[in-house]
């Protein structure tokens, strides 16, 4: 694969290509569903290709192929260079690649257990498991679990020098369950919607408490049914951490995508309402609130050696004490916000699609304190788990999430099951309202892995640390008025 | 890729099998896009890409595996890994065999033209569009997007030939093309779209002069009130909230488990009266393919008529617990998600948008619709934000732009107030009219 990633840069140079890069990617999957005491799926994956981009007379080109002979390669990179002459017929000023060191380097994530070694059936059986301990809770409906792997094996070459491998292994999994009324559909997940995945091997997912929560989430699916409904007003809420990933993830990750704010997504996710001039000055939040963009955090989903721009991985503050201070970059853009170096932040899902600037892993600082502490703290609130919906808009201003579940708080305790909680916030309103976060104790790694970008669209997984806090005087209950 | 060659590929795979019980699906094909923005070719793609995925049945258990080496070493991996995935698991009780050989309707859906259409003239499709957003002094961003094959189908890449050791098979390979763009001032801003299986009818001038009417037009939004509002929606706002709502609603399964609102309520009147909904791949607008991921026909079905609920989609697995045929709506085999309408035709009037816009005494116009999802199944109510062109419609007039609001909105109660209705479009992967509707409920406002 190196070899043809060599003869695809080797070719677009010749054919005129002032810049070319190549990545010749190797993708193993294996995807196990469970549902309802039968196997739903059972899915073994593998892909390879390339993909060429490159540099013509200043714009860019792209073309990408899983015809791995000779005659494919350069077929391809041939038609990436003319494809970049017809974007430069177009008026455009011509893209500058911030400087970036050609790199020569191997990077691996960790795995000690490898997934793909692990047999089918201890998969299975763990899934059975599961979905036995859901299933003995009279009134569920659907019990549903998985299992996910996935390796990439990726070697990134360009006409710079650079010349990195890099192999990333992840695994994850989860389990749901959903109990039906005439009137209502309500579901229950763990450990957080979509499944907790990490860049770890299957020592991740035997760590993972899996078994011994099954049968009380398939209780709380069912009790949600007849749980009162989360009553609309303004009241203080505490997110619990998988539920403040998505926030952190939707409202200061996608707003801080420079290529977003320069007005690059602006026909498809719309741009950012974070323009060039608020940076340094826009208190995003409360002073407590300090959010750090980190593609080195260990284990994480969106950790690498080099992005796909061969850049290395770095760390740096996107809003220090509630200032907005920090940008995701890219090289092409980097200039633009007065930088001479990009932070790092080019991914592409795959061999087939262009690389383009996503979100790195992206983590709210701990402050001190437990979740029973905050709760002590709390005389009257709602603490909210498991994402249920999601929506923003295209300025990534006016939000409004679902939970699964909502506990009232009362002097403190937990009193009563809420069903249907949502919230809905204005960004900068809501950030500035977070007045507790808890401490590390509670700050734990939680992921997203169906962040849609990009035409044609682009699938990225997130890490996003973070740890319960509580925000004061938040709508609820939208949507549920009448 | 030519039928013979599928065929060739797919009948290898089940001569490899040696006699085992399998399933082949081939998918995938070419992907070009050109995409600007700031009124200049940012990112210009081509994909070239294939999948097989190959299913094994041993009695009551089956195994998927999907790969992209077509060469015949590879084909015989992927058979082997199935084989392997079926063996080592338990047995699905209600498991299907798999199906004959089935009977399918043609659908003229490839366009040579299209197919052949290079980065050189989609790059002059674009250039007048920016030409247009240039002159009003403007930011033109958007893309012209040319698929041959089935790259983007089923969420990833969906079935361009399938066959199996019964002797079905069957192939459809269709072009895709659409422009969409928008034009930006600041935060105000325009957008128009077109999508066709043929590229013949593009005119990135003309849309693009949409965009900049549009845009023009939304300069200084006014601030309304959230609240409910007599709306015209424009198709591509009405084909957004409707697609969701098939992702919800409309396949057995969900039907079958009690998660849809039309669970319980086939034959019901369930919506107005003027509302008649169906999933047609044959409509002229559609030209979608005429089987589906387990290679069965894909038969027209009305979802409700005249407000009557009819029926929901079928796959052969839902269609077996109620002892009838399946209308050819399944995803691939074994799966949890269950039958999926992926081809909606909604009813329409006749005249334009325009003609809805003269009725409305004070309410608002909405372009389109962003970033939608469903807050409550059973009620379908979805929330998302208007976009690009919101309007107020006063005594029959679009008078000035108004700040976009995010709804909370049932669509069930939604088409029970549907008062008029324009002429059919294809609109976001669905064909539908726009609609002038009654008690739209938008429940806060944004600041742009």
């Amino acid at each position: 694969m190196k070899d043809l990633a060599r003869l695809a840069i080797d070719t677009a140079q010749a054919r005129g290509a002032s810049y070319a890069d190549a990545r010749a990617i190797e993708l193993t999957r294996e995807d196990i569903q469970v549902k309802n005491g039968e196997v739903g799926g059972l899915d073994l994956g593998a892909s390879a290709g390339i993909g060429v981009r490159v540099l013509v007379q200043g714009a860019w080109g792209f073309s990408a192929t899983d015809d791995l002979t000779k005659d494919g390669i350069e077929r391809c990179a041939a038609s990436a260079v003319s494809i970049g002459r017809a974007s430069a017929s177009l008026e455009h000023d011509a893209v500058r690649l911030a400087p970036e060191p050609g790199h020569r380097a191997v990077w691996a994530s960790q795995c000690a257990k490898d997934p793909f070694q692990v047999s089918l059936e201890t998969k299975l059986d763990l899934l059975f498991r599961i979905d036995s301990e859901m299933r003995a809770v009279q009134g569920v409906k659907n019990a549903e679990s998985f299992l996910s792997f996935q390796r990439k094996h990726q070697y990134f070459l360009s006409t710079e020098g650079a010349d990195i491998e890099q192999t990333l292994t992840r695994s994850g999994g989860g389990f749901s369950a959903t109990a039906v009324s005439p009137d209502d559909v309500q579901r229950r997940s763990f450990p957080q919607a979509e499944g907790f995945h990490q860049a770890l091997g299957y020592e991740f997912i035997e760590a993972t408490p899996y078994v011994q929560n099954a049968r009380r989430i398939a209780e709380e699916s069912v009790a949600l049914l007849t749980a009162e409904q989360c009553p609309a007003g303004e009241r203080d809420i505490i997110l619990e951490g998988s539920q403040l990933a998505l926030q952190i993830h939707e409202s200061v990750g996608h707003p801080t995508e420079l290529d977003r704010v320069l007005g690059m997504e602006a026909n498809y996710a719309g741009t950012s309402f974070l323009t060039l001039e608020k940076q340094g000055k826009l208190q995003f939040g409360s002073r407590l609130v300090n959010l750090v963009a980190d593609a080195t955090l260990p284990h994480a989903l969106a950790t690498f050696g080099f992005d796909d721009d061969g850049v290395q991985a770095q760390r740096w503050p996107i809003v220090r004490d509630g200032l907005f201070v920090g940008y995701l970059t890219s090289r092409e853009l980097a200039h633009r916000v007065g930088e001479d170096r990009s932070k790092g932040c080019v991914r592409s899902d795959g061999w087939f699609h262009i690389p383009m600037i996503r979100m790195v892993n992206l983590s709210l600082m701990p402050g001190s304190g437990s979740l029973e502490d905050l709760l002590a703290d709390t005389g009257d609130g709602l603490l909210m788990e498991t994402n249920r919906s999601w929506s923003i808009d295209q300025l990534r201003y006016n939000f409004q999430f679902k939970t699964e579940l909502a506990w009232e708080i009362r002097k403190g305790k937990r009193v009563r099951m809420l069903k249907n909680p949502t919230y809905q916030g204005i960004t900068t309103g809501f950030w500035n309202s977070c007045d507790f976060i808890c401490g590390p104790e509670e700050w734990k790694p939680w992921g997203v892995t169906n962040c849609g970008k990009g035409q044609p669209g682009q699938v990225a997984e997130i890490t996003h640390g973070a740890a319960p806090a509580r925000f004061r005087k938040v709508t609820v209950g939208v949507g549920y008025e009448d | 890729m030519q039928k013979q060659e599928a065929k060739a590929i797919l009948d290898r795979a089940i001569s490899l099998a040696r006699g085992a019980e399998i399933e082949v699906m081939l998918g995938g094909g070419t992907d070009a896009l050109t995409r600007f923005a700031n009124n200049e070719i940012t990112q210009n793609v081509e994909e070239r890409r294939y999948l097989l995925s190959v299913r094994i049945l041993q009695g009551k258990r089956t195994g998927r595996a999907t790969g992209n080496d077509l060469s015949e070493k590879g084909i015989a991996r992927l058979i082997e890994r199935a084989a392997e995935a079926t063996r080592h698991q338990p047995e699905i009780p209600d498991l299907l065999p798999l199906p004959g050989p089935q009977r399918y309707r043609q659908v003229d859906a490839l366009d040579p033209e299209t197919e052949s259409l290079g980065a050189d003239a989609r790059a002059r499709e674009v250039g007048k569009a920016v030409a247009r957003c240039r002159e009003a002094g403007l930011e033109g961003a958007g893309i012209y997007e040319v698929r041959a094959g089935t790259i983007g189908d089923y969420g990833e890449i969906g079935p361009l030939a399938i066959a199996n050791s019964r002797g079905l098979f069957a192939y459809h390979m269709g072009t895709s093309a659409e422009f969409l763009v928008s034009a930006l001032d600041g935060m105000a801003s325009g957008w128009a779209g077109y999508e066709s299986h043929s590229a013949r009818g593009v005119d990135g001038s003309a849309l693009s002069k949409r965009a900049v009417e549009k845009a023009a037009r939304s300069r200084g939004p006014k601030a309304w009130d959230p609240g409910r509002y007599t709306v015209v929606l424009e198709p591509a706002a009405v084909a957004d909230l409707l697609q969701d709502m098939s992702w919800i609603s409309f396949g057995a399964l969900l039907v079958q488990e009690g998660r849809s609102f039309l669970s319980g309520k086939i034959g019901q009147k369930v919506m107005g009266e003027n509302i008649t909904l169906s999933d047609d791949p044959f409509h002229p607008l559609h030209r979608g393919s005429p089987f589906d991921a387990e290679g069965m026909p894909t038969v027209p079905t009305t979802i409700l008529s005249r407000g009557v609920a009819k029926s929901a989609v079928y796959d052969r697995q839902t269609a077996a617990k109620e002892g009838r045929e399946s209308t050819g709506h399944g995803l691939p085999v074994p799966n949890t998600y269950g039958p999926i309408a992926r081809h909606l035709v909604l009813e329409g009037g006749t005249g334009g948008v325009e003609d809805l816009i003269r009725r409305v005494d004070r309410g608002l116009l909405v372009t389109r619709v962003w970033y939608t999802n469903v807050v409550d199944p059973k009620t379908v109510t979805l929330t998302g934000m208007t976009r690009d062109g919101l309007f107020a419609i006063e005594k029959g007039k679009v008078t000035h732009g108004v700040r976009n609001f995010r709804f909370n909105q049932s669509v069930v109660e939604m088409l029970n107030q549907v008062e008029a209705m324009s002429a059919q479009e294809a609109a976001g992967g669905v064909v539908c009219p726009g609609l002038l509707v009654h008690g739209f409920q938008m429940s806060s406002a944004t600041e742009f």
